[in-house]
């Protein structure tokens, strides 16, 4: 071998262990964030628009990055469940090893999931699950940033006893965590304010047919509010049987059904007339005229000719709150956890961020009201 | 007013009973002829809502009209899964083989219809759904009575064909006993495939009707066919007469346990019948010998 074809051999090596290391570099430079979304079953529709909202705040990032890094996302479907949530988690945590994961909605399958991701030391960011039970007593490894069951509860039973004159009630609710937890902080707090539950009606997942549930509300005399707690799909069916049944405004009765976060925008042109004078809290106000918000909605708009619904909104957040963790020096799963805990006063397109010692947002502006008018459109009730 | 409530929970009962009836006649159906149980049978009735949700949303169609659409794209999609799966399988000689692929079938079905129509509910309204009758403190939508209408007349059809046709009378020979009956002359193999239509037609025309009452998903049918399972087993594998019973009895279980139990306990009362019937009368509601059943 000569010296110039030495040379060369020497250079051309060199380059490439240059390239090889700039590459790694590069591949360090990402957070990577593990979303764990139900994309199947009867919970499904959570991930479809979930993964808008994260598709565009990832976009919008990864334009220029954020100190450096850029974002990827991992999407596992967890279905709603607590057996597949776990899978799901093993599965990202294995093969993917985040620094984040975000997700579930179900708060069942959030449940499944903390035990695993405390394990790991990867902190869990949650927008969707009400269960009083993700952040009391406590975990360092999950954070949520949606109002918890109770604090909706209470706002929900105070508005109905005192703004909606409210003395009786009937509860409906799906037989899981959430469902039940909602509907128990719901009359703890309404019977204390003087109201009187008139029953409290719980069912399965599987149950398709809900006349015979409205019927047994028809039956119960004068019913002034009807607080459920379903997914959109049984939601659905549950408002137009208790219009069929004549309990509802949508049906010519005088009970209002009301609701926390559980069920999307465009819930009411699926349900109808049957849903006229619905009252129900969600995540997002579109409405709302702060910059991030208008901002959120323009840009969503823009990109997925569509408004947003609360969410692609609280997806949105999750992933933007976690880029301002990395704007504030967080790295990976430890200083991520420490820099989500620091969060003090964020704003997102939902409302305002800041974790208490156990981890549950506890700024009251991401609750939002919103009413159904006669011609199935909505109005912001601005209650909070 | 109690009277009012256990006459209105009765008509609920028979309106929920006749859903589960449409859909449990297919799975009878193919159970008497084959001796075999089709787990797709679920996405049939879920390809069948989709049919006439799409015939009435894209093509503009009427309700009732959909409803024939949607039998007639279940009985081609019946033929054509026996043609190409189910058909070369069972010429294997292997009986579990035709059984696993129905389970293969029904996930990728799902899986293909949640690719196609997404995963959010779709809201199947018709102009019967929001129109209610109501008499003496009684409510029945008119979406209710169509479903009890066609029920009836599916099943008095069904009945008829069964028990007066060339066709129906060889279908109950095949059943009981299927290499006599090819020895009769009759061909087992095209009256296989006539079931395999006429259970498929029946779970498409299901779904046509159950999808204004259902949450209209790719998993809109997997919700009622554990119901159907427990409606057959209860009635008899492979009776039809046993079948339309049991289904209206779990309707009115069903409406009955919401109104003076609580309707978290709808299963539990249900499938106890279910182990009940199995423990005193593994034959069914309706007794007959195994070679007398369809």
């Amino acid at each position: 071998m000569n010296t110039a074809f030495r040379t060369l051999f020497v250079s051309a090596a060199a380059v490439g262990l240059l390239a090889i290391g700039s590459t790694a570099q590069a591949q360090d430079k990402t957070i990577k964030i593990g979303a764990l979304f139900p994309m199947s079953g009867p919970g499904s529709y959570f991930g479809a628009q979930d993964k808008q909202g994260v598709e565009l705040a990832l976009e919008q990032l990864n334009k220029t990055g954020v100190n450096g890094y850029k974002f990827a996302v991992q999407y596992e479907d967890s279905s709603c469940g607590p057996l597949p949530a776990t899978q799901a988690a093993k599965r990202l945590i294995e093969q993917f090893k985040p620094d984040v994961i975000i997700g579930e909605e179900c708060s069942d399958a959030t449940l499944a999931v903390m035990p695993i991701v405390e394990q790991a030391k990867v902190p869990l960011l949650n927008a969707g699950s009400s269960s009083i039970k993700v952040t009391e007593p406590g975990n360092p490894w999950t954070f949520r940033i949606m109002p918890n069951e109770v604090m909706q509860g209470i706002n929900l039973a105070e508005n109905a006893a005192k703004r909606m004159k409210a003395q009786t009630a009937v509860l409906l609710f799906e037989n899981t965590n959430a469902g039940i937890g909602n509907a128990q902080v719901f009359k703890e707090n309404f019977t204390k304010l003087g109201g009187k539950v008139l029953a409290e009606i719980g069912f399965g997942r599987d149950v398709n047919d809900f006349t015979s549930i409205a019927t047994r509300v028809a039956g119960l005399g004068k019913v002034d509010v009807i607080p459920t707690y379903t997914l959109e799909g049984q939601g659905l069916k549950i408002t137009q049987a208790l219009a069929q049944a004549g309990v509802t405004k949508g049906g010519g009765g005088n009970a209002i059904q009301i609701g926390t976060i559980w069920l999307p925008f465009g819930f009411e042109q699926k349900a109808g007339k049957a849903a006229l004078g619905y009252i129900r809290i969600v995540q997002f106000d579109p409405t709302d005229s702060r910059d991030v918000a208008k901002n959120f909605a323009q840009a969503f708009k823009a990109k997925y000719n569509a408004d947003p619904t609360h969410l692609n909104a609280h997806a949105y957040d999750q992933i933007m709150l976690i880029a301002d963790v990395v704007k504030r020096g967080g790295k990976d799963a430890q200083s991520i956890r420490d820099g989500l805990a620091a969060t003090k006063s964020y704003s997102g397109v939902t409302g305002s961020v800041e974790f208490d010692k156990t981890n549950q947002n506890i700024k009251m502006d991401t609750i939002h009201y919103m009413e159904t008018k006669p011609d199935m459109s909505w109005t912001s009730l601005k209650w909070n | 007013m109690t009277t009012t409530i256990v006459l209105q929970q009765a008509i609920n009962g028979v309106v929920l009973g006749s859903l589960y009836v449409l859909v449990a006649l297919g799975l009878t159906l193919i159970y008497g002829v084959l001796v075999q149980i089709n787990f797709a049978h679920a996405d049939f009735v879920t390809l069948g809502a989709f049919a006439a949700y799409f015939f009435m949303h894209l093509v503009g169609g009427g309700y009732i009209l959909s409803i024939g659409v949607a039998f007639a794209v279940g009985a081609a999609l019946g033929w054509l899964i026996n043609a190409s799966i189910f058909t070369p399988l069972r010429r294997k000689g292997n009986e579990l083989l035709p059984l696993i692929a129905t389970i293969g079938v029904s996930v990728m079905m799902q899986n293909l219809m949640l690719a196609w129509f997404g995963p959010i509910p779709y809201a199947f309204e018709t102009q019967y759904s929001s129109e209610v009758l109501r008499f003496a403190g009684i409510f029945v939508s008119w979406q209710s009575i169509i479903i009890i209408a066609v029920s009836s007349l599916t099943i008095a059809l069904l009945y008829a064909f069964m028990k007066f046709t060339f066709l129906g009378k060889a279908l109950r020979a095949v059943s009981q006993d299927r290499e006599t009956a090819g020895l009769m002359g009759i061909n087992p193999n095209q009256l296989i495939m006539l079931t395999f239509v006429i259970a498929s037609a029946l779970a498409g025309m299901g779904g046509a009707m159950l999808a204004p009452v259902l949450v209209l998903t790719p998993f809109a049918g997997t919700s009622v066919i554990v119901k159907a399972f427990a409606i057959v087993i209860i009635g008899g594998f492979g009776n039809v007469e046993g079948t339309i019973l049991a289904g209206l009895i779990v309707g009115l279980i069903e409406s009955y346990t919401t109104q003076y139990l609580d309707p978290g306990l709808i299963d539990i009362v249900v499938f106890a019948l279910l182990l009940l019937m199995l423990a005193i009368k593994p034959t069914g509601l309706i007794s007959e010998r195994r070679e007398e059943n369809v």
